[in-house]
């Protein structure tokens, strides 16, 4: 059972578990955690469970809720984490307890949702949060986006190396053409490669490519490492951290 | 290069008022579509809204009008393709100063898509999740990436697209225009050529109907305004559960002119 632990400096003031409901903290005498201290409001803050997370949420107190030193309206709470408000501040304990893992919590802490709606404030904090901690686990952080690359590997092209970082990459003599052909009988769009949320797709257009040695027919998703040949240029496609 | 487009909305099968807007600006080839959201009648204040101001200041003649350059963009984005994204973020800006005004608006929002063609390049300005498409060599391909939360996990790689079709998130976006000042919005730039056939869809469409398909009436319909009603039919024989908008557009060689102004006689309905 996780629990939090009023102090005051060094000294313990009061402790209490975290259960099913949430726990509150403030000056009236009627929170879980009373705190008699002028700069602290009378319901400051509370600290409840959602989908297997420890949440800290600040109820608009006017000198505010710090979690370490971050001022925050709402955070997830790690073991060890302090709350402060004014002078105290609350240690969070959360040794003794497993967390829900987040995926099976997720049908039921998703709101229902029919109309379209943007993530706002709480609620986009709330699943970024969600969102960050699926990422961890799959071992994913937004910073790692892979850059899709062309390398040239022969042929007549000037530049040996693309990044495809437009949605289409044009392969031709057109002056627009990213991969830009030359010689007089060359097309001005011999193929075109779309990017897509999950992935490159290689297209034919006044020419067929080939991929690793096969012509492709309409569009082929491109994986890490693939030859790409078209009008005399061969390229390999890859994926650069 | 000549040009033939048509515009289609519809309010689908289910709802019973249509959030969408569209503009088709023939005199600049420029094309606009948005898709409102918020209670009441405010996302179709939202999406009005959003089309007539991107009209607006892409009709202006100055270069740029007012403090419109909100970003720091690369100089690698022409100056038209700067213009319509100056032009959308004054359009976020006003739905977000309306929907604070009167709080009856309030979470009022919009998505966008916005296309302007000077000469043979388009320029592409994008917030939310209605999408453009190409049709070119018998290829669909995606002109944008939506900002909703499904299509961002999709590109951390944590969810498959089927997944993300079958999620009960997808109308969560992570974008749109109205939610705060300032909003992030994607540029793009595509040379278009000859016989290449573009889309403009709400959001309404792409649930509706798959790509192929959509690749299938592009294709069958060469009149663009047969195409429109094709794809709007499509959406509701498979449901229609959402507001239906497309815009489809046509680029033709110069020299194919008999069979072109054929093709303009075809399409009727416009904006």
């Amino acid at each position: 059972m996780a629990k939090l632990s009023l102090m005051f400096e060094n000294k313990l003031v009061k402790e209490v578990p975290i259960g099913s409901r949430p726990v509150t903290i403030g000056r009236s005498p009627d929170n879980d955690l009373p705190v008699d201290n002028l700069a602290v409001s009378n319901y400051h803050a509370r600290v409840y469970f959602e989908a297997g997370r420890l949440v800290v949420e600040d109820l608009d107190s006017l000198n505010g809720t710090f979690v370490n030193d971050l001022r925050v309206e709402r955070a997830t709470l790690h073991d060890g984490d302090s709350i402060w408000v004014g002078k105290h501040h609350v240690k969070v304990d959360a040794t003794a307890d497993a967390a829900i893992p987040w995926d099976t919590g997720r049908k039921t802490a998703a709101p229902k949702i029919n109309e379209t709606m943007v993530l706002d404030t709480k609620v986009r904090r709330e699943m970024i949060q969600q969102a960050a901690a699926m990422g961890e686990r799959a071992q994913f952080s937004a910073g790692r986006m892979r850059v899709a690359t062309l390398v040239v590997l022969s042929g007549k092209i000037d530049i040996k190396e693309f990044t495809l970082t437009n949605k289409l990459t044009v392969i031709g003599k057109s002056p627009m053409a990213t991969v830009r052909l030359k010689g007089w009988f060359k097309p001005k769009m011999a193929a075109q490669i779309n990017q897509r949320d999950d992935g490159y797709y290689l297209g034919t257009g006044d020419k067929v490519p080939t991929v690793n040695g096969t012509p492709i027919t309409g569009t082929v998703r491109l994986n890490d490492g693939d030859l790409i040949e078209i009008c005399g240029v061969r390229m390999n496609f890859i994926f650069r951290e | 290069m000549q040009i033939v487009s048509s515009g289609l909305s519809d309010v689908g099968r289910v709802r019973t008022n249509n959030e969408d807007s569209f503009r088709i600006v023939e005199a600049l080839n420029l094309f606009i579509l948005s898709d409102g959201m918020g209670g009441e009648a405010h996302g179709e204040v939202a999406s009005a809204m959003a089309v007539d101001v991107i009209n607006k200041v892409c009709e202006s003649e100055k270069e740029d009008s007012g403090a419109t350059v909100l970003d720091e963009a690369p100089a690698t984005i022409s100056s038209q393709t700067r213009r319509l994204k100056s032009a959308v973020a004054q359009a976020n800006f006003q739905i977000f100063q309306a929907a604070q005004k009167n709080p009856e608006q309030r979470g009022m929002g919009a998505t966008i898509t916005a296309m302007w063609l000077k000469d043979t390049m388009l320029s592409i300005a994008h917030v939310g999740d209605s999408r453009a498409y190409l049709l070119r060599s018998g290829n669909l391909q995606q002109l944008t990436s939506d900002h909703s939360l499904v299509a961002e996990q999709v590109r951390r790689g944590l969810i498959t697209p089927q997944q993300a079709e079958e999620s009960e998130m997808q109308s969560v976006l992570l974008r749109a225009l109205g939610a705060h000042p300032e909003v992030e919005i994607d540029t793009d730039e595509v040379e278009i050529i000859p016989r290449d056939v573009l889309l403009l869809c709400s959001d309404g469409l792409t649930r509706m109907v798959t790509e192929p398909e959509i690749a299938g009436a592009l294709q069958a319909e060469m009149v663009p305004s047969s195409a429109a009603e094709r794809l709007i039919a499509l959406a509701n024989e498979n449901g229609g559960v959402d507001n239906v908008t497309v815009i489809v557009v046509r680029f033709e060689d110069d020299a194919n002119k008999g069979w072109f102004s054929w093709m303009r006689r075809g399409s009727a309905k416009k904006d």
